[in-house]
């Protein structure tokens, strides 16, 4: 036991400054939260309610769970965070409004008018706060769309990446379930609130999983002492003073010939793939900012 | 022969520690006389001594005495240098245990449990070869360069006249001279600080045991030339440099021997038993690198592989957790 202590002391070491550097983060965000975000100035707002489930993917106890954990980031991020859920085509919707319009963009337009309707915002309606909707139908095209709409400082604070990344988040987790998908945007939003936006990555957790697996195994193949020892020595151990002397050097320049070819565009549809969106703004005349995923 | 004290009349040895002769009987340092003995009997107790064809120093099995048979370390046979030994008995056990622990997955029950069954300090014969070394060489190198502009890709590629001329100083390549000792085990010892060699005196033998050369000067040369050109190779592509392909015209290695030499190098060699197998350990007695192989425990690379694999992974979890919410 006191010889596999030693040997994994640095890696103790490392956890314990990973897990410190974790939890400080944690500490932080929720002390910027408390400290920066005083009460809720919106009175117009239509509703209490944040958790619209159209679609009814969620339990009633797993919607109270998520209205009490909105409710806590709500006050730690100064934003109102909205949850709607759908199963049906938009496809009427959108074109009622627009003549011509992608299927990617239906989500867009129902999130935004969904948020202006009830004035949402933290600070004053069509104020602070992120709308997630989750469209389970299938349109026309074969996909399943989501919007993000953030608006007022979360618009401000997120780019298309920390936006793709939220929603590539939430999605992983949805597969577990809806709700941890839901819980996934609202603790992500949070953070990215909080934090610094700095690095998003968008590692999957079996990758990690099986990376680790692949570095043991190869430390382990490495170090099973089939070898007797390693070499050492170089070519230079035996040449006197280290150096050679060079008599004659030349690299001469003789011809050269330049080939050109056309690069195929080539394109290929995946599974769940990101849709880009910046700011626009939105038929009722506010600024949204947003993005979109497809699965 | 025999080193004697003066004093006690015991057995004087060479001492790698205090770099002097000394007499482990009555302390004595530089107490020593010489005491001439024949080839088949041991010079203290006049016990029957059997040497092998190639031993110039060795023990008395009886007695413990060093003796050293001068007739094999004399006239043609004089080693021109030796490498006294600088790592002593204690430090190369010492030097042992240490290599055990570091080793993963060797079983902690290794050091406890493996019976020491013999060890040797030897002199091992080498022969030390100097070359003059000239590489002559020309080819032709590419460079290879691409860039997009649009939807095209240009891919451009220049042709060079690449010569090269070297002169190589090699210094004292090493190859065992010894029938008995395994060729690749004696490679990987190296190296041997030839800066320590000092002209041959016999009296650092006391206390070793000793072999002579049982392969001649000319038959191993092939193996020293072997690693010169490996290493003027190498060499020679570090003068090289920024191709992406090398074709050679005309390559030539000449080597011309400036020196051989005959000496005599440390090593110990450490026989351990453990579970009804044997181990053999060389250490080099200059310094100190340690050689061979040790039992692999299935339990213990089970363990450590998986938890290095658990230390991994969370290690990466907690990472990616932190960089999400940076």
């Amino acid at each position: 036991m006191r010889g596999f202590l030693r040997r994994f002391k640095v890696w103790l070491i490392i956890l314990g400054v990973l897990a410190a550097v974790w939890f400080c983060l944690l500490g932080l965000h929720s002390a910027v939260g408390s400290v920066k975000n005083g009460r809720r100035q919106n009175t117009e707002c239509t509703t209490k309610e944040r958790v619209f489930d159209e679609a009814e993917v969620l339990t009633e106890k797993e919607e109270e769970k998520l209205r009490k954990l909105i409710a806590k980031r709500e006050r730690q991020t100064g934003c109102d965070i909205v949850l709607v859920t759908l199963n049906e085509s938009l496809r009427e919707y959108a074109y009622a409004q627009k003549e011509y319009i992608t299927e990617d963009k239906y989500v867009m337009l129902y999130a935004d008018d969904f948020y202006d309707e009830h004035l949402f915002g933290y600070d004053k309606p069509y104020g602070n706060g992120v709308l997630l909707l989750d469209n389970l139908y299938r349109e026309d095209d074969g996909w399943a769309y989501s919007w993000l709409c953030t608006t007022g400082k979360a618009e401000g604070k997120y780019s298309s990446r920390m936006i793709d990344h939220l929603l590539e988040k939430s999605y992983r987790w949805s597969k577990v379930s809806p709700y941890f998908g839901y819980r996934a945007y609202i603790n992500q939003f949070y953070h990215d609130m909080n934090g610094f936006g700095a690095v998003n990555v968008n590692f999957s957790v079996p990758f990690l999983f099986l990376a680790s697996f692949v570095i043991s195994v190869g430390f382990v193949v490495t170090n099973r002492g089939g070898r007797a020892g390693d070499k050492t020595t170089d070519a230079r151990t035996y040449v006197k003073g280290g150096k050679v002397k060079v008599n004659h050097r030349e690299d001469q320049f003789l011809r050269k010939s330049v080939a050109q070819h056309r690069i195929q565009n080539n394109s290929g549809g995946s599974s769940g793939s990101r849709g880009g969106g910046g700011h626009h703004v939105s038929s009722g005349g506010r600024s949204h900012g947003g993005g979109g995923h497809r699965h | 022969m025999i080193y004697k004290c003066k004093n006690c009349g015991g057995n004087v040895v060479y001492h790698p520690d205090k770099k002097k002769m000394y007499c482990p009987h009555c302390e004595a340092v530089d107490s020593e006389e010489e005491v001439p003995s024949s080839v088949t009997e041991c010079a203290n107790c006049g016990a029957p001594v059997e040497v092998s064809r190639y031993t110039s120093a060795c023990k008395c099995e009886h007695c413990g005495s060093y003796m050293i048979l001068e007739e094999r370390v004399a006239g043609e046979l004089t080693p021109h240098l030796i490498l006294p030994f600088q790592i002593s008995k204690e430090k190369a056990v010492k030097l042992l245990e240490k290599e055990f622990q570091s080793r993963y997955f060797t079983p902690g029950t290794f050091l406890s449990a493996a019976t020491l069954t013999g060890m040797e300090g030897i002199y091992v014969p080498f022969f030390l070869y100097g070359y003059l070394g000239t590489f002559d060489y020309a080819g032709t190198g590419t460079k290879v360069r691409s860039w997009r502009r649009g939807n095209t890709e240009y891919v451009e590629t220049s042709w060079f006249r690449v010569e090269r001329n070297l002169d190589i100083d090699f210094d004292r390549i090493p190859v065992d001279a010894s029938i008995d000792m395994n060729n690749d085990m004696m490679d990987l010892l190296e190296p041997f600080d030839s800066g320590a060699l000092e002209s041959f005196q016999k009296k650092y033998m006391s206390g070793f045991e000793g072999e002579m050369y049982s392969e001649g000067l000319m038959s191993l040369e092939h193996r020293a030339q072997e690693k010169a050109r490996r290493d003027a190779e190498e060499l020679l592509r570090d003068t090289i440099s920024g191709y992406t392909s090398l074709h050679a015209d005309r390559k030539h290695l000449n080597l011309q021997r400036q020196t051989a030499e005959y000496a005599l190098l440390p090593v110990w060699v450490y026989y351990y038993s453990y579970h009804g197998q044997k181990y053999t350990y060389y250490v080099n007695g200059q310094s100190g690198k340690v050689l061979g192989k040790t039992p692999v425990s299935k339990g213990k690379m089970f363990a450590y592989g998986a938890s290095l694999w658990g230390f991994l992974f969370t290690c990466m979890v907690f990472v990616k957790m932190i960089l999400e919410v940076l």
